[in-house]
Parts: structure tokens; sequence; C-alpha cells
């Protein structure tokens, strides 16, 4: 019984004993053919996303911006940085308030800035969800294509309203772009990745194959790898997935946003808990992008808010006008032009810090208006 | 730590270099041991409580027998303590759950207390390949190796420590007492064992998990088709899991100049039973033959007592794999049906006359419908798949083509492999083209998870 047998042996002794059989298939390089393979292996991931590039059209118009849908595709959004950089564009960074959560594409800040400017001059280079930790890793991570250009960084202080918001509680949640945030330092107490998963997310940020795999997941898989995803489709070709052809940047976000003034949505008036400029976590990786943004030969501009005072109670907000005043104090002091617009008209504000449609306007309105924004983009009056 | 993890990448980017600068050095064993309490205490530190207590025992009893007359009571001592810490660890919980409807059954108003322990990871491999140092000196085929260092680094070597091969000191020491010879050849060796593991285990077997577990998580909701292809989807899963692990063992024991032996051998295309255990867990396998089997007589005394001594192995082996009846169960049905075919194996008429084809069909169904009391949560749940599967009740499976197709390019490729067309598949860029198609696919469409082996829960 039970008495093994070897499937091959290449070589039969080493050392005068007898060696164990190699294995029970014929997959055993040499190192001169590893070599070939990992050139090959190389040479295929260094060309496939290239080559991807070509057959997948990206048609990033005037009003362009990252599509809902492909809010975690970081590979798309480092090619639509790229893209708008080689148009020469002033580039609008910042989080759900620049891409537009309540409005389509001709509803956002770029579009009225275009506007106010009368022509092709601002790109909206928001995502949908980030916040500034998580936008502060977008730019040193897939934002290398930013260099040389304007950059118009919209801060949202509502990332600072509560200690959860800016990322401070020890019990562990959900929060958007994990994979976007610093894995080790500074630490993150509610962020429980693995070790394992967080070198993951290191390796797969330093190579752009591993990007462009998450990103034929989440454009044409349903955000789930190809095993997965024909566990749900067992009967489906995956290969008729793939049709070159990406979301609109019109498709709404999912649950569509009701796209009312906060008051007829029975939002009530509230009370945040501000997190103190020193201590935010958020704060200090709004200050982070800046310093990036700026060795990497940037102009940057900051614009702060506007928040929905209207939603504050009268104690919350004089703390807020005072981290307010902090924020734009520290701005000035480090040379970093900035406008803090004042508040929009309570009815323009679908929730705390989104505008609707008609308060993009007057924001764009606004900052036309102001003497520093006009400055730095060198409009000239009109 | 898992050797598809980012962790074991950057672990071993750490101890590699280390062991490449010292390797000849007096560090090496140190080093090695180091490294491999690393690897284990990474699951839970309280683990190496128990493998540093349970080599001390072995390791003092090798001196005690080395230097007393008597040496069955040490050989006794470190076998009732090794015994012990498996049955304590592993089977007291289904032992006190069986005392206890024992005495339900029987109306007696106690209760045993329910031992409330962690399993340690890997605890049934290194105390088999512990205790097997023991037995192989008290027999005299192994000589006392006299460092406690080197010897705690045989039973604890982290690339085969938590699910083996079960090594011999008799293959194993020698090599950690000299030093290692680590050619270029090897680390290609070892990065080629490496890859075909890494794409069983990340390509294969953990795909096949996404459509077995739900299945045999509740067998109630499906039918015939959707269980039948789970069965059959689970024995291609257990085989890439765990033939995908010691592949990847071997692999990094050949970059470290170590040679692990071969441990599966195509099991699937076994014409026999005895065929499939010689090709399956060969390390296992040859362990029960060498300290069960043989002891028990083996086929030396007579046909009844060997038909005995077969099912008696087939019965541990079975519990060894785990404490449930279902792998008592297991077990026996393999000991049954080796037991069936044993002389119909050994006949000219079934080795000559009938198609290799057919016997590996005939092996194969066996070996898949025993997995069902394998895979199966409880005994009932196991009838109950069968008694579906027998039912032929229809539902769609929902069985995704590319997790069969997958199955029948291993399988062809295999049979090809042993076949005479072999040839086919040596030239180098066959080879080559392979290796890449791998390291791609499993970084393309790879299902991203960090699964656990199946085989560390024993």
């Amino acid at each position: 019984m039970h008495k093994p047998v070897p499937a091959e042996s290449d070589r039969p002794t080493v050392g005068g004993e007898p060696e164990a059989p190699f294995s029970s298939n014929a997959v055993r390089l040499s190192p001169g053919e590893w070599m070939v393979a990992l050139l090959l292996t190389g040479l295929a991931i260094h060309l496939i996303p290239a080559a991807w590039r070509r057959a997948e059209p990206l048609e990033a118009g005037a009003d362009y911006r990252v599509p809902y849908r492909l809010s975690n595709d970081y590979w798309l959004a480092a090619r639509y940085f790229g893209e708008a950089c080689a148009r020469d564009k002033a580039l609008v960074l910042g989080d759900s308030v620049v891409w537009g959560h309540y409005v389509g594409t001709a509803g956002t800040l770029s579009h009225y800035l275009n506007e106010a400017w009368g022509e092709d001059r601002f790109a909206n280079l928001g995502i949908d969800g980030i916040h500034p930790v998580a936008l502060a890793g977008l730019v040193e991570h897939y934002g290398g294509a930013i260099s040389g250009r304007d950059v118009i960084l919209h801060g949202n202080f509502l990332w600072m309203s509560s200690k959860r918001h800016d990322l401070q509680v020890t019990k562990e949640f959900t929060f958007n772009h994990p994979s976007l945030v610093p894995q080790f330092w500074p630490r993150i107490p509610c962020y429980r990745e693995s070790l394992s998963g967080r070198l993951g997310i290191v390796v797969g940020r330093a190579v752009p194959f591993l990007g462009w795999t998450k990103h034929v997941e989440i454009a044409y898989f349903d955000n789930a790898d190809l095993a997965r995803w024909t566990i749900a489709h067992p009967y489906a070709n995956p290969g008729a997935r793939i049709t070159f052809a990406l979301p609109s940047p019109d498709e709404p976000p999912s649950p569509e946003p009701v796209a009312k003034p906060w008051t007829e949505r029975g939002i009530r008036r509230f009370s945040p808990d501000w997190v103190a400029l020193e201590t935010s976590l958020q704060w200090r990786s709004l200050r982070r992008t800046i310093e990036i943004l700026r060795r990497r030969g940037n102009r940057v501009f900051v614009v702060i808010g506007p928040f929905n005072e209207h939603m504050l109670t009268d104690a919350s907000l004089a703390v807020y006008r005072q981290r307010k005043q902090e924020a734009e104090t520290w701005l000035r002091d480090r040379g970093v032009p900035c406008t803090i617009p004042a508040v929009l008209p309570s009815e323009v504000y679908a929730d705390a810090s989104h505008p609707l449609s008609e308060g993009y306007r007057l924001l764009a309105q606004r900052l036309a208006d102001d003497e520093a924004f006009r400055a730095f983009t060198g409009m000239r009056g009109q | 730590m898992l050797f598809h993890t980012w962790t074991f990448a950057l672990f071993f980017l750490v101890f590699y270099p280390v062991y490449l600068a010292i390797k000849g050095t007096r560090l090496r064993t140190p080093w090695l041991l180091l490294a491999s309490y690393v690897f284990y205490g990474w699951w839970n530190p309280l683990y190496l409580l128990l493998i540093v207590w349970s080599t001390s025992v072995d390791y003092f009893a090798v001196i005690g027998m080395s230097r007393s007359r008597r040496r069955a009571p040490w050989l006794v001592a470190s076998l009732v303590n090794n015994l012990g810490l498996l049955g304590f660890f592993k089977y007291g919980e289904f032992v006190a759950g069986n005392v206890n409807s024992l005495l339900i059954w029987l109306g007696l108003p106690y209760e045993v207390p329910m031992p409330d322990v962690l399993l340690p990871v890997g605890i049934s491999f290194y105390v088999f390949q512990s205790m097997s140092y023991t037995i192989d000196f008290y027999r005299g085929n192994v000589d006392r190796e006299p460092s406690f260092v080197r010897y705690a680094t045989f039973v604890s070597l982290f690339p085969q420590l938590v699910a083996g091969p079960i090594e011999r000191a008799k293959n194993l020491l020698p090599q950690l007492q000299r030093e290692p010879r680590i050619a270029m050849a090897d680390v290609a060796d070892g990065l080629s064992l490496f890859v075909v593991g890494l794409f069983k285990k990340v390509a294969l077997a953990d795909y096949l998990a996404l459509y077995v577990d739900p299945i045999y998580g509740s067998p109630g909701e499906h039918q015939a088709p959707a269980l039948a292809l789970a069965t059959f989807a689970f024995a291609w899963q257990i085989y890439f899991d765990f033939s995908g692990y010691t592949d990847m063992a071997r692999g990094v024991g050949r970059i470290m100049g170590i040679r692990l032996m071969l441990n599966f051998n195509n099991p699937y295309l076994a014409t026999g039973l005895g065929d499939f255990w010689r090709r399956w867990h060969i390390s296992l396998s040859s362990w029960f033959r060498d300290y069960v089997y043989i002891p028990l007589g083996g086929s030396r005394r007579g046909t009844r007592n060997t038909y005995r001594n077969i099912c008696l192995t087939m019965l541990v082996s079975g519990l060894w794999h785990g404490a449930a009846w279902t792998f008592v169960v297991w077990g026996a049905l393999h000991a049954l049906g080796y037991s069936a075919t044993r002389t119909l194996e050994l006949s000219s008429f079934y080795r000559n006359r009938v198609p290799a084809l057919a016997k590996q069909a005939g092996t194969f169904l066996f070996v898949t419908l025993t997995w069902v009391f394998f895979r199966a949560e409880s005994l009932s749940d196991a009838w109950l798949i069968l008694t579906r599967i027998a039912e032929f009740g229809w539902a769609d499976p929902a069985c995704p083509l590319l997790l069969l197709a997958l199955i029948a390019a291993v399988w062809i490729y295999q049979y090809v492999h042993e076949s005479r067309a072999g040839w086919i598949l040596r030239p180098a860029p066959v080879r080559i083209g392979l290796v890449a198609a791998m390291l791609l696919y499993v970084s393309l469409f790879a299902a991203s998870s960090d699964q656990a082996f199946i085989y560390f829960q024993f």
C-alpha cells in the first residue's frame, strides 16, 4: 500500500542522495527561460494598458467629469488628468461639490466658470465621494500628470464637521476611497485593513497594470473580478462585456439624489462638533495636497466652501466662522491665494455643502467677481 | 501568513537576503528558526508555546532514549504527549460532544464540559513530523540530532510547517545540517513550482470555492445538477488548494536550497483507489503506511488481517482530517472501496483489458462521491446531498462555463502530460508561454481574496 510513485526526476541525485521528484507537471523553466517568461510578462503588463487607451476612447469634452460609476477607477482618473492637462486647462480639483453630486455636467461649477469666462477653460477634476485625505492620495499617486498647471482646489469643511468625518474615531467604519488614504502613516484609527491588504494597495499604486485591471472590473464587470462576475452571470460571455464604451459623465449617482433645496427635503438644522484645525487629519491632508501640487510646479488657488451656513445652529455657526478664519489665515500666511465666498442663498443648497445648479451658477459668478481669483486666472474685467 | 499574500512577499524579501548572506555560517539555523517562528506566530503568538513544548518533549525524549537502556518509556512519553496534544486541541470538543449525546441518550444527568480551545493551525502536520523523528530514532532509522535549535527548525521549518509535506527527519535534517547549495537553477525551479502553486490556489481553487461554498452552505436549497456540479467542483477545489499549497511550499524550499518531497502526483489520473492514495497527499499516505499500517502487520499476516489493517489505517486517516463523523465516514468509504477493489486492481484483467480512461473515470467518480462527506457540514447534509443527486430533480445549476472550461483544460493538460503525447508540453516555447499565461491570468482575473487553505484546519 501507499508507495509513492515518482513522476519524473530530471536530476537523479543530489549530493549522493536520491532527489525528490520535481513535480507532476512539465512547467519547469531554466534561469534563461525564466528571463524570457518575465520579459514577455513584463511586456504584456506594459503594453496592454497602453493598447487599451487606444482602443477605449475617452471623450473628455468641455464639461467632462469622471463618471459616477467609475469614482473608484483611479487608472481612468489618472488618464483623464493627463488629457485635461494636455489641453492646457485650469483644473478644478475637489470632492463631490466640484463633481456636482446633485447636478448634470451642464450644472457644475466648472461649467459655469467656463460660461463666465466665455471659453472652455476649466476642467472638472472632482471625484464623487472623495475627501481630503483620499484626495491627497489621489494627487500623490495618480496625479503625476498635474504639473505646471493652474489648479483650483476646493476645500469642504464638511470633512471637519465631526471626528467621524475627520476619520478620527477609533471604531472601524466603512469610508470612501480607503485605498487612497495613507496605509501606514499617519495612522487612521478607524481604518483596519490587514497588513497584506495595505501592502497590496501600496503595490497597486506603483503598478499601472493593476490599476488597469481594476478599471476593467469597474467599467465592464460591475466592479467584480472575473471570477465573481461569472458566478453572478454563469452563462454570459465575459468577452461581450468589453464594449470599450465608458459610462456617460451625465449618468446620475446611485441612488439618484433628489435635486431639491434642503428645506424641501426635510433636512433639519444641525450642530456639528467641529474638529479643531490643528488636530484635523482632513485639514492636514488638504495642506498636503497643496504642498504636493506646488512641489510639482502647479499654481494653486484654494476655494473654501461655501458651506451651507443656514443649516447650522447659532453656536455652531460661530465655531465654523472661527475655523474659516483660521484656515484663511493659514493659507494667506503661506502665500496660498484663496477665497472663501460668502454663503449662498438657502434655497440653492441641496444639503450641508452641495449647491444645486443655480448655486453653482451663483458661486461661479462670485468667483468671477473675486479679485484674487481673477488675478489668479488672469481674467480680464467683464 | 499565507504564501499568496503580500505579507508573505514582504516577509520573504526580508528573510531571504539575510539567509543568503549567512547560509555558510552558524547563524543560518537560528535565522531559519526565528523566521519560522515569526511565520507561525503571525497567526497567533500563543501557538508558539505549543510548538515549542512539542519540540522540547520530543527532543529530550530522544536524548532520554539515547542515554537509557530502556527506550520504550521515552517513546511512549513522546507518543502520549503528541497524541495528547492532538487529542485535546483537535478532538476534545468532538469527544465531549459525543459523550454528552450518549449521556443524554442514557438519561444520565451529567454533562462533560466542552473544552473551549482554539485549534492551532497546522498542529496535525508538525505533531506528525515531530513524532516520526522519535519513532524513527527508536527504530534506529535516524541519528540523534544534537542541536536543539536545528531540531526545532526541522519541526517548524516555515515552508512546510502548516500544511506539509510532512517531512521525515531522514530527508530534512541532513539538509539542515549542511550548508545549502543554491544555484540559479534552484531559484528557477523554485519559481516554477511557486507559480504553478499560486495559479492553482488563486486562479482555480478560490474560483471554485465561490461556486461550491454557497451550495454546500445550504444544500437544501439546491437540486441535483447544482449539488452534483458543486461536488465535482469541490473535488478539483481541494486538489488545487492543497496541491497548490504544497507546490508553493516546495518552491519556497527549493529557493532556499531545501528539497521537499512531492506530495501530489496528478491523483485524478489514478486508475484505482490504491493508485489514488499513491498520488494523493503522498507524505501523509506514506506516514500512515510506515507508522500505522506496517506496525499493525501490513499485508504480512494473511488476507483477513491485511484488510483489517487497511480499514483501520483508512479510518485513522479519515479522523486525522477532522474531528467529525463526516471524516470518519469518508475514511470508512475509502476503506471499503479500497478493500473491495484491491484484488481487482491487482488482476491482469483490470490492468491489461480495462481501458485506462474507464479506470480513471471510475476512480474519479468514487473519490468525488466520497468528497461529499468530506465537505458537507454534517452527516445529514451529506445524506441530503446524495439523495438529492440520486433523485435527479432539475433546477438550473448556474455553474459558470468558464469554471468548467478551466477544469477541463487542467485535466487535459495532466492527461497529455502522463500520456505518450507528453512531449508536446516539453518544448521551451510551450513552457514559457504557460508560465507567462499563468502570471498574467493571476494578475488579471484571479478572485481577489486572502482565502486560507482548506488543509490549514486539519
